[in-house]
């Protein structure tokens, strides 16, 4: 129970529920914006994490190669990857590790095991030998899988994923020896119709002659949408399907600045007067005085 | 000072960490006898020993039981739609970790085993501090829908090797249940937002526990006043 107050009714408590007062706009419009920033960023590092979470158990097939990965595989791997930055690629390679799995994502391997228990070791390089921490050399299960994991860290981008202006940014490379696949079948995936015929191709990767009718399929797709006929000439060549690609990347060009722009005196401009002194005519004849009282201050 | 009796180092070690743990139990409000705060090195020893002198972590998880005074501390105010609520605690499971690394591999583990046993909450100790990613996921654990619905609490062993609480200059703090909350706040006419902070990250508020939006009382020692209370609400 509160206790009875001693002060007159008639003034006003200071705890009563405040006034309603009318929103400010930009008040609201700014603390929505931080808001807003502030859901963006939980988001990515939630997404981060899922990310981090289903590589963790990757890839999908114990007796998969690192140096030839399925294109399923890497197409996910390469998706996952853009919200990552360096440091959370550094954090993927080290559960990876507590779950005694080599650090590269694309590799089933279990990590390497140094020789001793040991926290340094000797190890032999070519410029002779050198004492290397035992957790460094514990992390992958070659130097190949090294070389092909910090391949991946390289690409990545540096600002966190929520700063970035332009979405996600860029699809990171592999290294690998089968990159034709995968990227001849990033064109078929990305239509819809054509995407259970893509994935028939990755579960029977031996059977050539099924992989290559679900291709002649696909092509004739890509020829309907481009309003050709069946029976009539292509219009494309069927090796071009990625260069029709890359011509609509280019097709508005840049227009050159031209010089009017540079010389506009819009910067002068004092409420929208130019001043007669700042402009261009009169700069001229400053200068030209300029110059000719330079040169007079020259010794002959 | 005890006997050390020939045990080893890291014995000790978990020995401390042990008792320690079960005195936060204790001062939490969960059912722990005072033996087991108190046991002894050798009967320690004894329990967990293994051949090579090394303390066996397995073999000291427990799980504790609320008493019926934090039953009623962690009661929820009844509201229109649940006029009779559930007390917002639960069987407490306690396991200590003996992995070198703890990522998010054993972390996953522990949450479903604290799903699968019916826990409502759960405490890891493990030997180091966890990976960055693991940090992440507790942080989102209480969204994770198989996960215990009160929270899961990760301490390092090395935390627990002494009472915090039982320091001179630490004052006691002592948790307010709902109800009591709701008088204060009509005592001093308040509203919470207007009580001082205690964050959850801090050392007694993660010893106690302290969930976000509890208020705790602060006990100090006053040279004028004797006693000195103040309040926190925990954020």
């Amino acid at each position: 129970m509160a206790p009875r107050s001693i002060l007159k009714n008639s003034t006003v408590s200071t705890n009563g529920p405040p006034v309603e007062r009318p929103v400010n706009q930009r008040h609201m419009e700014t603390a929505l914006h931080h808001a807003n920033i502030i859901e963006q960023r939980k988001i990515v590092e939630q997404k981060v994490l899922e990310n981090v979470i289903v590589l963790m158990d990757f890839p999908t097939s114990s007796d998969a190669d690192p140096t030839r990965p399925s294109p399923a595989d890497a197409l996910l791997f390469r998706e996952l990857m853009l919200p990552f930055q360096p440091s959370d690629y550094d954090a993927l390679i080290e559960e990876r590790n507590i779950a005694e799995l080599c650090g590269y994502a694309l590799c089933p391997r279990p990590r390497r095991k140094a020789r001793t228990r040991a926290k340094k070791q000797f190890v032999m390089t070519d410029s002779g030998p050198e004492i290397v921490d035992k957790k460094l050399l514990e992390i992958w299960c070659s130097d190949d899988c090294a070389k092909r994991a910090l391949y991946v860290k390289v690409q990545l981008n540096e600002n966190p994923a929520w700063m970035r202006q332009d979405g996600y940014g860029d699809k990171v490379e592999l290294m690998v020896e089968n990159a034709a696949e995968h990227t001849l079948s990033l064109p078929i995936r990305l239509k819809k119709e054509a995407a259970p015929v893509d994935n028939s191709k990755s579960d029977e990767d031996e059977d050539a002659a099924a992989a290559w009718a679900a291709r002649d399929d696909a092509l004739a797709d890509l020829a309907m949408e481009r309003g050709e006929k069946p029976g009539r000439l292509t219009k494309a060549n069927k090796d071009l399907i990625s260069k029709t690609i890359r011509e609509r990347v280019g097709h508005t060009a840049p227009v050159a600045p031209s010089l009017e722009d540079q010389i506009s005196n819009a910067h002068m401009a004092i409420e929208g007067h130019i001043p007669r002194t700042s402009r261009p005519q009169d700069d001229d004849d400053d200068e030209d005085a300029n110059e000719i009282d330079w040169d007079k201050h020259l010794p002959t | 000072m005890e006997d050390r009796g020939g045990h080893s180092p890291s014995m000790i070690r978990m020995w401390r960490v042990y008792r320690t743990a079960k005195e936060m139990c204790l001062d939490r409000g969960y059912d722990v006898s005072r033996e087991d705060c108190d046991i002894s090195l050798a009967e320690f020893a004894h329990k967990c020993q293994r051949e090579d002198g090394d303390p066996e972590r397995t073999r000291l998880h427990f799980s504790c039981q609320p008493s019926p005074a934090m039953l009623q501390k962690y009661a929820q105010l009844p509201t229109a739609k649940d006029p009779d609520p559930q007390p917002a605690i639960g069987t407490m499971w306690v396991e200590f970790n003996g992995d070198e690394n703890v990522g998010l591999k054993q972390l996953r583990d522990y949450i479903t085993h604290l799903g699968s046993g019916s826990f409502y909450s759960g405490i890891m100790i493990c030997t180091k501090p966890m990976t960055g990613m693991g940090l992440k996921l507790l942080r989102s654990a209480p969204h994770i829908e198989e996960g215990p619905k009160g929270g899961v609490e990760v301490f390092v062993e090395q935390d627990l090797l002494v009472n915090i609480t039982k320091h001179e200059l630490v004052p006691k703090h002592v948790l307010l249940s709902q109800e009591e909350k709701k008088q204060l706040l009509q005592r001093y006419r308040l509203k919470e937002t207007q009580l001082p902070r205690i964050q959850v990250t801090d050392p007694v508020a993660k010893y106690l526990g302290l969930r976000r939006g509890q208020v705790v009382k602060i006990i100090r020692k006053s040279e004028t006043a004797g006693r000195y209370a103040s309040y926190r609400w925990a954020i």
